[in-house]
C-alpha cells in the first residue's frame, strides 16, 4: 500500500500517537485510571489494595492468554467459562484421591475439551464460534450433572492454599498467573509453535501452502486455551473455597476477549498482544475497583466499560483504515 | 476428498474416547471427608407455618374460583420450578413438593424445569394443561407475562398455586392463591437483628441482590427503613451488587474491606454472598465477630456460620412450600375458603438456637 | 478543450509523499494510457479522479471548470466512471437486473418491465461481445463477460470519462480483443479513457497518449506513437536507455544445460480431478525449466497445486528424485522438497502482517530450533542471506511485508520456497503484478536457479516469458496436456499456435 519510506522514517505528531494508540493506549489508560485512583480513591495506594486487584484479575488474566492465543488464529473460543465450571466441578469429585489426582483430572477435562473444539476447528472445519458455541452450551449443564447441581465447599487445605496462600509475601495465584504470563509470552516469542500460530492467524491458506501443519498448530491452540482456562476454574474453586458449577466462571468469555481486544489484539487475527491483554484485564479490574470503592451502582460500571470496549474498537479500526 | 476426511476421522475419535473416559471417571470419583456432622443424611426438616391470618383477609372458595372437586391423592398435579437447582434454595423446594406428594400417596405428579428461560416455563405449563393435569403449583420465573397460561387454565378450571414469587394477576380468578414470604419484612427483621448485633451504632455495608429484581428492591426498602426507625445511629455508608452470588460477594467485600475500613457490619441480601464475605474476611486477616453479619435465607452453610461465630445472625425464607401448597389444595377441594395471599412465617437463627437447629436448616 | 484535467496536485500521506505536483489532461476521445511501476502514484492519481481522496494542494477541472468533489458519488454524477480487476456488482442478480439496477425500464403501472429489461440488456451487451443468457445470475458468467457487463454498465451511465485499471488482467486474449473492440466504440464517441495497464503490447495496441510517473512524480506527457518502446520502460524505471536496450524484453539468457540422460527430479503421471485435471503426465529433469502454457481455465493453476498437494486428486502419482509421494499434502510435499509459489500471492502467498524475518524463515521453522525453541541467530543467517541474495528492498528484517512493493513481496515469497532447499520450484505468474526491474530480477532468478539444478515449472501468462524463460513448454487445454514444445519450436508463434490449434468451440460459459 505505502512505499518502503513508511517504516523507515519516524512518523511525526497526532499521526505517531493516533498509529501507536492500538499497541500502547491501554497502558496509558491504566495509567489514567491509576492517576486518578491516587488522587481521590483513600487507601487507594496500599499494598493491600494491590494485593486484592491482583488477586481478583488473576484468573481473568489466564482465561485471557488462552483466549489471546486463539484469537491471534483469527478464532474464538466460547466455551472458556463451561471449562471452568467443568473444572470446578471435578475438583471436589476427585479431592478423595489427593490434590494432585484432582487438579490432573480437571486439567484433564481441559485438554478432552480443547481437543474437541480444535478438532471441529481444524479438521471439521467449522468456523470457531460455531464449534465452541456446543460446549459453551453443554459443558456447564455437564457440570451441573456432574456436580449434582450442588454448591460444594473445599476444605483441603492444599486446594486453600492455591487460592489464599503466599510465597515469598506474594500471593500463590498472582504467582501462578504471572508464571503463565511468561510462559505463554515465551512460547509465542521463542517457539515454532508460536510463529507458526501467527502465521496460521495471518494467512490460513498461505500457511498451508507452505508446508505448516496447521490442523496441528490450531487443535494446540485450542487445548491451550482449555487448560488455561480449567487452571483459572480449579484457582476460582481454591479463592472461593467453594465449587459452584452454575456460576464460576459465568461470562468470563466476555471478559476475557474484551480484555484481548482492549489490550490491542486484533480480531483479524496474526499478532498477539501478551503484556497487553494483561493490561487489558488491569484497566477492566480498576475499573470495576473504582467503581466499587466510589458506592457507584453496577450500571455505572457497565456504560463505563462499553465506553473503553467502544474506543478501543474504534481506534483499532483507525489503524485498519489506513 | 476421501484422503481428507480420513485425516480427521483419527482424532474424532480419540477424542470422542477420551470424553467418554472422562465420563465414566466419573463413576469412580471420591470425594474429600466431610469433617462436619450434621452435614450428612437428610435432617428433619422445618416445614412452613402461616404467619397470620389475619381476620377480613381476602379469601377464596371453589365456587367463587369455578371448578370441580377432585380427590388429590388420584389427581394429575404439575408443578413448574423456575430456575436450575443449582442452588440450595431450589434443591429444597423442589425436593419439598416432591416429598410431600410422594407422603400424601400423590403417584401422578408432573415436575419441569425452566432452566432460567421464561419461554420454557411458558410452555412447560401449557404443555402440563394440555395433558390434563387439575392442579398446578407453579414458581414463577417472571411476574409478568403469564396471560395465556391463565386463558388456558381458566377455560379448563385449573387452579393455579403460586409460590415463593407473586404474579401479577387477580387472586381467586387468574390464578387461586400465592404463597411465599414477605421479603421486606425479612429485610426488616434483618435490620433489627442488625441493629442487634451492632449496638445500635456503626457503619454498614449492603451487597445486594442482583439488580432489578424484587427481591432485591423488597429486602434493601425493608431493611433500610428499618435500621433508620430503630437504630438511626447505624448509617448504610457502602451499597454494592453482589448478584446473589458468592464470589461476588466476595470479590465486593475485599474491595469493601480495603477502601471503607470503618465498617462494622454486612448486611448479605442472601446467604451466598455472606458467605464469599465470610471468606473475604479470613482472607483480610479479620477475626470471626470483627465485623457483624446478618443475612437471610437460611441455608446450612450460613447458619454453620453462626455456630463458627462469623455470621451474627440468619433470617430465613423458607422453601419447603410442599406441605402448605397441598395443605391449601385439599382444603380448597374440600370446599373451605383458602386465603389469597399466604404469607409463610420465616424463622431467625442466631446465636442462641444455631447451633440446635442447624440440622433443620437446609 | 479538455475533459477532465488535474493541475499541479500534490497529495501525502504520513511518512510518504504519493503525489508530487502532477498534472494530467484527457481529451475527449482519448484512450490515454497512465502507466509507471508499483508506487509510482497511479492509484492514487486516480482515486483523485474519482472523488476518494482529495489533494493537498493543485486543482481539478471538468470540462475547463474547477471542480472539488466530496465524495466518489459526485465524481459519478459528473460521469467518471471507474471499471477495476475485481467487479462491482451484485453476483446472485441476473446479468439484465445488475445493468439496469437502479434505472430499470416501467411499464405503464409503473412495475419493472422486465421482458424489455431483458431485450435491451441483449442488445447493449452484444456489442459487448457478450451473448450468454441475461437471465442468468451474473455470478456464474466468467470473470471476463462480468468485466463487460460492469463496463457497459458504466458506460450506460452517461459516461464522459471510463477509468480502466489493469482491465485485462484477468481476461483472455479473445476477451481482451472484444474489450478493445468497445474501447474503439468508445473512442468514437468522444469518451475519454484511462488506461491502466502493465501491458506494453495492450497500450501500443489501443492507447493513443502516454502519462508516465515514477515516485510520485510527472515523467513525461505524450502522444505514445512517438515513444519507442524502450524509451518508455526506461521512463518508466529510470535507467539509461542503454541498460534497458542491453537487457531486453525479458531477463532471461538462453536455454539451460541439461543432461538429458539425466533421471527426472519431478515425475507427474495421470494427475486427475473430477472435472478439472485429466491424465496430466510430464517430466522435469534438473536444471530444467518447463513451461506450462494454455489458456485461462486450462488447468495449469490447478496442476501445479495438485503436485504441491493443496488441490484434491482422484488418481495420480507424483515421484520426486524417484520417491513417490504417499497420501500428498501440503506438508509431506515439502518436506519431499517441493516448492509452490501461489498465483494469488498476497491470499495463498505472504502473510502480510509479519515481518520479513518471519515470512522467509515461516517454512523451515523446525531446522532453525532445537526442542522447539527457535534460534534467532539461525534465523537471521538464513534470512540475511536470501535477502542479499535476492535483493530484497526492505528497511531491515523487521519491517511487515505487507508494507513492501509487490516485487518485494514476491521475492520473499520466494525466498520462504529456496530456504527450504527445494528439489522441484513451481512457479504460478512469478512476475504478475510487480514492477518492471523486479519482473528483471525474478527472470534472472529463475535462470541462476535452474542453472543450480533445481527442477523448474513455469506458468505464466505472459508468451514472451514463458517462451523465453522455458526450455520446454507442455500446452494445455480443459484440464489435459494437448501439445509440446521443444527446442527450435519454443517460440511465442509456436505456443500460440499450439494455443490456437487447441483452442476449444466457441462455448465459454
Amino acid at each position: 500500500m505505502t512505499k518502503n519510506a513508511v517504516a523507515e522514517r519516524p512518523a511525526a505528531g497526532l499521526a505517531a500517537v493516533r498509529s501507536r494508540l492500538p499497541g500502547y493506549g491501554v497502558y496509558l489508560a491504566v495509567g489514567l485510571l491509576m492517576l486518578y485512583n491516587i488522587v481521590f480513591t483513600p487507601y487507594f495506594l496500599t499494598l493491600s489494595n494491590l494485593r486484592i486487584q491482583l488477586i481478583q484479575v488473576a484468573p481473568i488474566v489466564i482465561v485471557a492468554l488462552g483466549m489471546a492465543l486463539v484469537i491471534g488464529t483469527e478464532g474464538i473460543d466460547l466455551s472458556v467459562g463451561s471449562v471452568m465450571a467443568l473444572a470446578a466441578a471435578l475438583i471436589p469429585l476427585y479431592l478423595g484421591y489427593g490434590v494432585v489426582a484432582a487438579i490432573g483430572v480437571s486439567l484433564a477435562a481441559g485438554v478432552a475439551v480443547g481437543l474437541i473444539n480444535g478438532v471441529l476447528v481444524a479438521r471439521v472445519g467449522l468456523q470457531p464460534i460455531v464449534a465452541t458455541l456446543a460446549v459453551f452450551v453443554g459443558g456447564r449443564g455437564l457440570a451441573v450433572v456432574v456436580s449434582d447441581g450442588q454448591l460444594k465447599d473445599i476444605r483441603n487445605p492444599d486446594v486453600l492454599h492455591l487460592g489464599s496462600g503466599d510465597l515469598l509475601g506474594i500471593p500463590v495465584l498472582v504467582w501462578i498467573a504471572a508464571v503463565l504470563v511468561a510462559l505463554v509470552a515465551f512460547v509465542l516469542r521463542r517457539t515454532v509453535f508460536g510463529r507458526r500460530l501467527l502465521a496460521v492467524g495471518g494467512n490460513r491458506r498461505a500457511a498451508e501452502l507452505a508446508g505448516l501443519p496447521v490442523g496441528r498448530v490450531l487443535i494446540t491452540v485450542y487445548v491451550i486455551c482449555a487448560v488455561l482456562a480449567s487452571i483459572a476454574g480449579l484457582l476460582s474453586v481454591a479463592r472461593i473455597q467453594s465449587s459452584d458449577a452454575s456460576a464460576v466462571g459465568l461470562l468470563i468469555e466476555l471478559s476475557a476477549i474484551t480484555a484481548v481486544v482492549v489490550g490491542g489484539t486484533p480480531l483479524t487475527g496474526g499478532r498477539v498482544r501478551i503484556l497487553g491483554t494483561v493490561a487489558g484485564a488491569v484497566l477492566m479490574q480498576l475499573v470495576i475497583a473504582t467503581m466499587i470503592k466510589h458506592d457507584l451502582g453496577p450500571s455505572t460500571a457497565e456504560m463505563a466499560q462499553a465506553v473503553i470496549i467502544l474506543v478501543a474498537v474504534w481506534v483499532a479500526r483507525e489503524r485498519k483504515s489506513r | 476428498m476421501s484422503v481428507r476426511s480420513n485425516r480427521w476421522r483419527r482424532p474424532a475419535v480419540a477424542v470422542l474416547g477420551a470424553a467418554m473416559v472422562l465420563g465414566a471417571a466419573g463413576a469412580c470419583a471420591k470425594s474429600e471427608e466431610s469433617p462436619t456432622s450434621g452435614a450428612t443424611g437428610p435432617a428433619p426438616a422445618a416445614s412452613q407455618v402461616v404467619q397470620s391470618a389475619a381476620a377480613g383477609a381476602a379469601t377464596c372458595t371453589i365456587d367463587q374460583y369455578g371448578g370441580t372437586k377432585v380427590d388429590l391423592k388420584t389427581a394429575k398435579v404439575g408443578f413448574s420450578q423456575s430456575e436450575k437447582e443449582a442452588n440450595p434454595f431450589r434443591i429444597a423446594e423442589t425436593r419439598s413438593i416432591e416429598d410431600e406428594a410422594a407422603r400424601l400417596g400423590i403417584t401422578n405428579l408432573t415436575t419441569a424445569n425452566a432452566n432460567s428461560q421464561f419461554n420454557k416455563q411458558i410452555s412447560d405449563v401449557e404443555q402440563m394443561i394440555d395433558s390434563g393435569v387439575q392442579l398446578l403449583v407453579i414458581a414463577p420465573l417472571n411476574s409478568d407475562g403469564w396471560d395465556s397460561v391463565f386463558a388456558k387454565a381458566s377455560a379448563k378450571k385449573v387452579p393455579i398455586i403460586t409460590i415463593d414469587r407473586k404474579i401479577n394477576a387477580t387472586a381467586c380468578k387468574d390464578y387461586l392463591t400465592f404463597i411465599g414470604s414477605d421479603f421486606a419484612e425479612q429485610g426488616k427483621r434483618a435490620a433489627d437483628e442488625m441493629a442487634k448485633a451492632l449496638g445500635n451504632k456503626g457503619e454498614v455495608a449492603i451487597l445486594l441482590g442482583a439488580p432489578g429484581n424484587n427481591v432485591t428492591t423488597l429486602r434493601t426498602s425493608g431493611f433500610k427503613d428499618q435500621i433508620a426507625k430503630v437504630a438511626p445511629d447505624i448509617k448504610v455508608t457502602f451499597e454494592q451488587t453482589g448478584n446473589f452470588s458468592r464470589e461476588e460477594g466476595q470479590k465486593v467485600t475485599e474491595q469493601l474491606l480495603q477502601s471503607n475500613p470503618n465498617i462494622n457490619g454486612i448486611y448479605g441480601e442472601n446467604d451466598e454472598m455472606a458467605l464469599g464475605a465470610v471468606t473475604a474476611l479470613k482472607g483480610a486477616g479479620k477475626k470471626a465477630g470483627d465485623i457483624k453479619i446478618v443475612s437471610i435465607d437460611g441455608t446450612k452453610g450460613a447458619v454453620e456460620g453462626i455456630v463458627n461465630g462469623w455470621i451474627s445472625a440468619v433470617i430465613e425464607s423458607n422453601p419447603r412450600f410442599g406441605p402448605l401448597a397441598f395443605d391449601t389444595a385439599t382444603r380448597f377441594f374440600a370446599g373451605e375458603a383458602v386465603g389469597q395471599d399466604i404469607i409463610i412465617a420465616d424463622r431467625a437463627y442466631d446465636t442462641t438456637n444455631a447451633r440446635a437447629d442447624v440440622g433443620s436448616a437446609y | 478543450m479538455t475533459l477532465l484535467e488535474v493541475a499541479g496536485v500534490s497529495k501525502s500521506f504520513p511518512g510518504v509523499r504519493a503525489l508530487d505536483d502532477v498534472s494530467f489532461t484527457l481529451r475527449p476521445g482519448e484512450v490515454h494510457a497512465l502507466v509507471g511501476e508499483n508506487g509510482a502514484g497511479k492509484s492514487t492519481l486516480i482515486k483523485v479522479l474519482t472523488g476518494v481522496y482529495r489533494p493537498d494542494s493543485g486543482e481539478l477541472r471538468h470540462h475547463g471548470r474547477p471542480v472539488s468533489f466530496a465524495a466518489p458519488m459526485d465524481a459519478q454524477r459528473a460521469g467518471i466512471s471507474t471499471i477495476y480487476q475485481e467487479v462491482n456488482l451484485i453476483p446472485l442478480m441476473s446479468v439484465a437486473q445488475n445493468l439496469f439496477l437502479g434505472r430499470e425500464p416501467r411499464n405503464r403501472l409503473g412495475l419493472i418491465d422486465r421482458g424489455r429489461m431483458e431485450r435491451e440488456a441483449r442488445g447493449i451487451l452484444a456489442d459487448y461481445g457478450v451473448t450468454t443468457d441475461v437471465r442468468r445470475q451474473l455470478g456464474t458468467l466468467p470473470l471476463g463477460a462480468q468485466q463487460m457487463v460492469a463496463l457497459a454498465r458504466a458506460v450506460m451511465i452517461d459516461a464522459q470519462v471510463v477509468i480502466m485499471d489493469e482491465p485485462t488482467s484477468s481476461l483472455e486474449p479473445r476477451e481482451v480483443q472484444t474489450l478493445f473492440g468497445v474501447i474503439r466504440r468508445l473512442h468514437a464517441r468522444g469518451i475519454g479513457i484511462v488506461y491502466v495497464s502493465h501491458r506494453m503490447d495492450e497500450l501500443y495496441e489501443i492507447c493513443d497518449s502516454v502519462t508516465i510517473l515514477r515516485d510520485g512524480r510527472l515523467v513525461h506527457t505524450g502522444r505514445l506513437a512517438d515513444l519507442e518502446r524502450i524509451e518508455l520502460v526506461s521512463m518508466m524505471l529510470g535507467r539509461e536507455m542503454s541498460q534497458t536496450r542491453r537487457q531486453g524484453f525479458t531477463a532471461f539468457a538462453g536455454d539451460h544445460t541439461t543432461d538429458d540422460a539425466a533421471p527426472p527430479v519431478l515425475r507427474v503421471t495421470g494427475l486427475t480431478s473430477r472435472t478439472r485435471l485429466h491424465d496430466i503426465s510430464f517430466d522435469v529433469r534438473p536444471g530444467e525449466v518447463v513451461g506450462l502454457g494454455g489458456l485461462l481455465g486450462a488447468g495449469r493453476s490447478e496442476t501445479i497445486k495438485a503436485i504441491g498437494g493443496a488441490y484434491p486428486l482422484d488418481a495420480g502419482t507424483v515421484e520426486v528424485d524417484g520417491t513417490h509421494l504417499e497420501r500428498p499434502s501440503t506438508v509431506r510435499a515439502v518436506a519431499a522438497g517441493i516448492a509452490v509459489q501461489p498465483e494469488d500471492r498476497k491470499a495463498e502467498g505472504i502473510v502480510a502482517g509479519l515481518s520479513v524475518r518471519d515470512n522467509i524463515a515461516l517454512a523451515v521453522l523446525p531446522r532453525m530450533s532445537r526442542l522447539g525453541i527457535v534460534s534467532d541467530a539461525k534465523i537471521d543467517a538464513v534470512v540475511a542471506r536470501y535477502m542479499t541474495r535476492l535483493r530484497i528492498k526492505a528497511s531491515g528484517p523487521d519491517q511487515l511485508v505487507g508494507d513492501l512493493s509487490g516485487g518485494n513481496q514476491q521475492k520473499v515469497l520466494l525466498a520462504r520456497l529456496l530456504a527450504t532447499r527445494p528439489k522441484v520450484l513451481l512457479l504460478d505468474e512469478p512476475t504478475r503484478g510487480i514492477d518492471v526491474g523486479a519482473k528483471a530480477e525474478v527472470q534472472s532468478l529463475i535462470d541462476e536457479l535452474a542453472g543450480e539444478g533445481l527442477g523448474v515449472v513455469l506458468v505464466s501468462s505472459d508468451a514472451e516469458e514463458l517462451v523465453e524463460g522455458s526450455d520446454r513448454v507442455v500446452v494445455l487445454r480443459d484440464g489435459a496436456v494437448v501439445g509440446h514444445l521443444t527446442g527450435d519450436r519454443v517460440t511465442t508463434e509456436d505456443l500460440m499456435a499450439g494455443i490456437a490449434a487447441a483452442a476449444p468451440s466457441e462455448d465459454h460459459t
